[in-house]
């Protein structure tokens, strides 16, 4: 796939990447495994994507979408990270990944508060037609809702695939010790994963799972 | 299409105009529509949409689980039940539905298959994500269509049918796959990004996670220092650590 056709291709799965975390399917396309593979794999290196990917994906692992708790959005940033991986040597794609996923997270957390907020407006809007059963003005709401979820993804993977293109200009490979950035980002994802999975387990029969788990890991792992 | 399957189609995008005052509001009035139209056509037009605008109050749950509250509801106005009662019903399965969605999908399954996917990542690679999306929207086709269903038959009846489903014993046994499925991705991951580190690295950067780890179980630190401000933190350090090596 020529360039300007991959990064058409990597903005159309950002769009859909982002209204899934909440909008449309819900159907783990938003998860960093899945957003960054397939960006990775639309830019020509699935092995970049795929290694971004379960990286991010590991801090993903730390948030639990409760009510009206407020969150990081893995989607997109990981799309902005499995394209930012993909155009590095391989030794730093996950550092990248990380400085252009990380920040690009908390942004897409901020941005669906203000989307979250504008939907309210836009109910208020319609409250005396919402109030007297009015079906047209449910409908009006959810689909202007999508709308505005598809054009904050859609900016947002703007700002990440034109921030992941930047960072792609450097010449890593003459940066010394550029990868202290992976292992830096890798620590992160451990603790973030680890305490996440620490929490919810709680202090009986999960703990013991969790540890289990652990233990096969480390066993697998090393046999790599 | 059938008003069930019209039904069971909105619901995929129950959360799409998701407000902090509404929560699942809008979006289960979305779903609940297609079934209330068809259930109350005897009825008249004001008493169908007294019903819809019932339907479109606040609610919040699982949106996984919002089904079970449609079904029961649209059973509830069939029945002929009073508005109050169904707003009370409304309010009633808000808690259950959402502290057992939460346990059984955001901190059970989800996590399980997601643990699943990178334990496996670098033998099955593609596959291994390719998978995970199949089984977890079957598995959620399932779900949210078993729910409208339980609410449909059920009606004000559905909190004990809950109670008495499979629902709680699955939360708890998916919970537990995904602490072991968690742990098992942990060290895998690691392992496959520190390929080629020397042995101090490897300890330096395990030893930094696990430390982080238990920093973000500290009572006063749970809320403060996340795992992604913490990632962003050794981030900053590293970015310093590579600036000052140039």
């Amino acid at each position: 796939m020529s360039m300007p056709l991959a990064v058409l291709a990597v903005l159309a799965w950002g769009t859909i990447a982002g209204l899934d975390l909440v909008s449309v399917p819900q159907g783990l396309l938003s998860r960093p495994i899945v957003a960054a593979t397939v960006a990775g794999t639309l830019m020509g290196h699935v092995t970049a994507g795929l290694l971004a990917g379960m990286v991010l994906e590991l801090y993903a692992l730390d948030v639990l979408p409760i009510g009206a708790s407020r969150y990081p959005d893995y989607s997109v940033a990981a799309v902005a990270g499995g394209v930012a991986a993909s155009l590095v040597p391989l030794p730093v794609a996950v550092g990248v990944a990380g400085l252009i996923g990380l920040p690009m997270a908390a942004l897409g957390g901020w941005t669906l508060q203000k989307l979250r907020r504008r939907n309210a407006i836009s109910i208020q809007r319609r409250l005396e037609r919402v109030a007297a059963g009015d079906g047209r003005a449910i409908w009006e709401l959810q689909r202007n809702g999508i709308g505005r979820d598809a054009l904050r993804s859609f900016a947002l993977a703007l700002v990440g695939v034109a921030l992941a293109l930047a960072a792609a200009q450097l010449h890593w490979s003459l940066i010394l010790r550029a990868q202290w950035l992976s292992w830096a980002v890798l620590a992160g994802g451990i603790a973030a994963a680890l305490g996440g999975a620490l929490r919810s387990a709680g202090q009986g029969a999960r703990r013991r799972w969790l540890a289990v788990g652990v233990g096969v890991g480390l066993i697998l792992g090393l046999a790599q | 299409m059938k008003p069930r399957g019209e039904a069971l189609l909105r619901l995929f995008a129950v959360q799409a105009s998701y407000t902090y005052e509404r929560m699942l509001g809008i979006g289960v009035g979305h779903a609940s529509a297609p079934l209330l139209r068809t259930t109350l056509s005897a009825r008249s037009a004001r008493e169908r949409h007294e019903a819809i605008a019932r339907s479109a109050d606040f609610f919040n749950a699982h949106p996984y689980l919002a089904g079970v509250a449609v079904g029961a509801e649209v059973r509830a106005e069939q029945d002929g039940v009073s508005g109050a009662v169904i707003t009370r019903l409304r309010t009633a399965l808000s808690g259950p539905l959402g502290s057992l969605g939460d346990q059984l999908i955001w901190a059970g399954w989800v996590p399980a298959l997601v643990g699943v996917a990178l334990a496996t990542a670098p033998w099955a690679g593609l596959w291994a994500v390719a998978g995970i999306v199949v089984v977890h929207n079957a598995l959620r086709f399932r779900l949210m269509s078993w729910g409208l269903d339980l609410g449909l038959r059920e009606g004000l009846g559905v909190g004990a049918a809950l109670q008495r489903s499979w629902l709680p014993r699955g939360a708890e046994g998916a919970q537990r796959a995904a602490a072991f499925a968690v742990g098992l991705a942990v060290p895998i991951v690691a392992r496959t990004v520190l390929i080629g580190g020397s042995r101090p690295e490897v300890w330096l950067t395990a030893g930094c996670g696990v430390a982080g780890a238990l920093l973000t179980m500290l009572p006063f630190a749970r809320t403060r220092i996340t795992g992604l401000r913490f990632g962003l933190l050794l981030l900053g350090l590293a970015i310093l650590v590579v600036g000052g090596s140039q």
